[in-house]
């Protein structure tokens, strides 16, 4: 770049072209399915049906998220799905932090057995049926509970706290020790303050883990009330009760209606996509940095 | 030097305080983590659903011998090899190069919203990612409209119904779902790359190419075989997504079953629908073992082409 005064060779040239028109590709690939779902969910169905769709919604409409805003089943999913987002959320930020910096100290007796005991979760996974078993032992089974506990703790958000901190200068924290703060003291006062970017580089992380999960709902609830919205749309994929639901859905509204069962469907996909799809650009800064910090670590 | 003097002064003091942030954590890991993978001894146990944790009878290798003896098994363990060795080849070379793409590109405009869309299909749900694909591919979806339209094809293909195509669908979703995140940590690395090399190889004459394949390359080098171990470990559940659970699960059917039954399924199945706990116990174990047996294997051949290893 500095080095301006060589010129642009014809090699220069031909990889600014390429790389450029493979971007552009590749952001046209990842981006547009997600674009298609946006146009179809605001297209009539019955015409949508007829394909040529592409660009943009032809004959625009509001009918397929009438009708998924009018399904009962949505709105205790979606209220289950931000309450498990905003509790489990809080939690694994909070706890994982404090956890981050007591295992971030050199003087924590066993810290090496500790750090040992989280690193092995990492790579060992003993699959869904055990788990089944253990909650069932426990009790859990078919509770909100089941969606909270057993996530509270990830050792991978922990590894990125620890990163974080290491990179904090020590001599604030030394001066509030020999003022007599003891550990915790330090951490709410000096430590979370300096963190913000690690603290919601987690949240997010946790937050979008909790809004997106389908596995709890699909093998540990069976109770409809505490279906979160992926355990509604999983089940609607199954064809026959999508048919089903969606049918009882569009017919529920007008018998004139154009919309159809796909459209209703792109429309649900919108509705449990748009959340995360707003937040993230937000805090995109944010995980960059605490992930690139991680990735120093390593 | 001196942080360590003024520790040691509050070791004592500080201690339990130390421990009480960390204790909850271990706790955590031992029952969430820890006790599952006990759980496993059942394996070698006769499980049953009413007797409780303890306390069932030792049956020695008997659901090992049934597990080698169902057709199923090998089938599912087929299909686990063979697609997660694809995945495993692309969604783990996808990444490398969306990021030597993105860090050629002149503009900054270009770079950041190619960066920015690429990671977006990283926060969908794969209850979306699997709808939206189901739709896609179905005979009527966009994606035969376009072949179709371009002369590709005469009748519409039924994509999810063949099973010759599930392994490549397979492949396809996951570079679109996770090259753009993956790459993140590529690009960190080549950020981190001292710019005076590039300076003075291009001083001395490189062109583009030979700075890319002299100085990029080898500087992301450790990143990769960093990544490349630690893929390994969960190589048998589809390599760096670890998405052959959740694509046999959502995206299987009776139609492409032959290549979409991956080994996770078949003891979900046995498992939680069969109820035949000590059955998917062993299934697990040995999953489990031969995860962790590639893992240490990777780790080996780490050591042999860089010097070091990751653990």
């Amino acid at each position: 770049m500095k080095l301006k005064i060589f010129g642009r060779s014809r090699e220069d040239k031909a990889f600014n072209i390429i790389a450029s028109i493979l971007c552009i590709l590749i952001f046209i690939v990842t981006v547009y399915p997600i674009w298609y779902c946006l146009i179809y969910s605001f297209n009539d169905g019955a015409d949508a049906a007829k394909g040529g769709l592409y660009f943009f919604a032809r004959k625009f409409t509001l009918e397929n998220y009438k009708i998924v805003f009018k399904n009962d089943a949505i709105y205790p999913a979606f209220f289950m799905t931000i309450l498990r987002s905003i509790i489990g959320t809080v939690l694994t930020v909070f706890l994982s932090g404090l956890a981050a910096y007591g295992l971030s100290k050199d003087s924590l007796i066993g810290r090496k057995v500790y750090m040992t005991l989280g690193a092995i979760t990492l790579y060992f996974s003993a699959g869904v049926v055990q788990q089944y078993l253990l909650y069932r032992e426990i009790n859990i089974l078919d509770s909100f509970s089941v969606y909270i506990l057993p996530n509270i703790y990830q050792f991978y958000y922990i590894i990125l706290f620890i990163a974080f901190y290491k990179a904090i200068p020590q001599a604030l924290e030394e001066s509030a020790q020999i003022d007599g703060a003891g550990y915790f003291k330090i951490f709410f006062r000096i430590i979370m303050p300096m963190s913000k970017p690690i603290f919601a580089t987690v949240a997010l992380f946790s937050g979008v883990w909790h809004w997106n999960d389908w596995f709890s709902p699909a093998f540990f609830i069976q109770n409809e009330k505490m279906m979160t919205l992926p355990g509604v749309l999983m089940r609607s994929m199954s064809l026959a009760e999508a048919q089903q639901t969606l049918q009882k859905m569009t017919s529920a509204v007008t018998q004139a209606s154009t919309t159809t069962m796909e459209s209703v469907r792109y429309a649900m996909l919108i509705v449990s996509v748009l959340p995360v799809v707003i937040i993230y650009p937000f805090v995109q800064k944010f995980f960059l940095k605490g992930m690139m910090l991680g990735a120093v670590k390593e | 030097m001196k942080r360590k003097r003024v520790h040691k002064l509050h070791m004592d003091k500080g201690q339990w305080q130390l421990q009480a942030m960390v204790l909850p954590a271990m706790i955590c890991f031992l029952i969430f983590s820890y006790v599952p993978v006990m759980g496993l001894i059942n394996a070698f146990l006769d499980y049953s659903i009413t007797d409780g944790f303890f306390g069932h009878e030792f049956v020695g290798l008997k659901y090992f011998k049934e597990l080698f003896s169902d057709e199923n098994f090998w089938l599912s363990m087929k299909n686990a090899v063979g697609m997660s060795a694809l995945k495993f080849f692309f969604t783990f070379t996808a990444p490398l190069f969306l990021a030597i793409f993105i860090n050629e590109v002149p503009y900054k405009w270009l770079k950041k919203i190619t960066q920015t869309g690429s990671y977006l299909p990283h926060f969908l749900s794969y209850v979306i990612v699997a709808t939206l694909w189901m739709v896609f591919l179905d005979p009527n979806g966009i994606i035969n409209e376009v072949l179709q339209m371009l002369n590709l094809t005469g009748a519409p293909v039924e994509f999810l119904a063949e099973p010759k195509y599930f392994w490549w669908i397979g492949v396809g979703i996951d570079c679109w779902q996770e090259s753009g995140w993956n790459a993140i940590i590529y690009l960190a690395a080549i950020a981190g790359i001292n710019q005076d090399l590039y300076e003075a190889a291009e001083v001395d004459g490189a062109g583009r190419w030979k700075r890319l394949i002299h100085i990029t390359l080898p500087s992301i080098g450790w990143t990769a075989g960093v990544l490349f171990v630690m893929n390994c470990g969960s190589l048998l559940s589809g390599g760096p997504v670890a998405s052959n659970f959740n694509q046999s699960y959502l995206l299987g059917n009776a139609f492409n079953r032959p290549t979409s039954y991956v080994i996770q399924k078949y003891i979900t199945d046995e498992g939680l629908n069969q109820m035949r706990f000590s059955f998917a116990a062993a299934g697990n174990l040995i999953l489990s073992t031969l995860s962790v047996g590639l893992l240490l294997t990777a780790n080996k051949i780490l050591k042999k082409v860089f010097g070091r290893t990751v653990f």
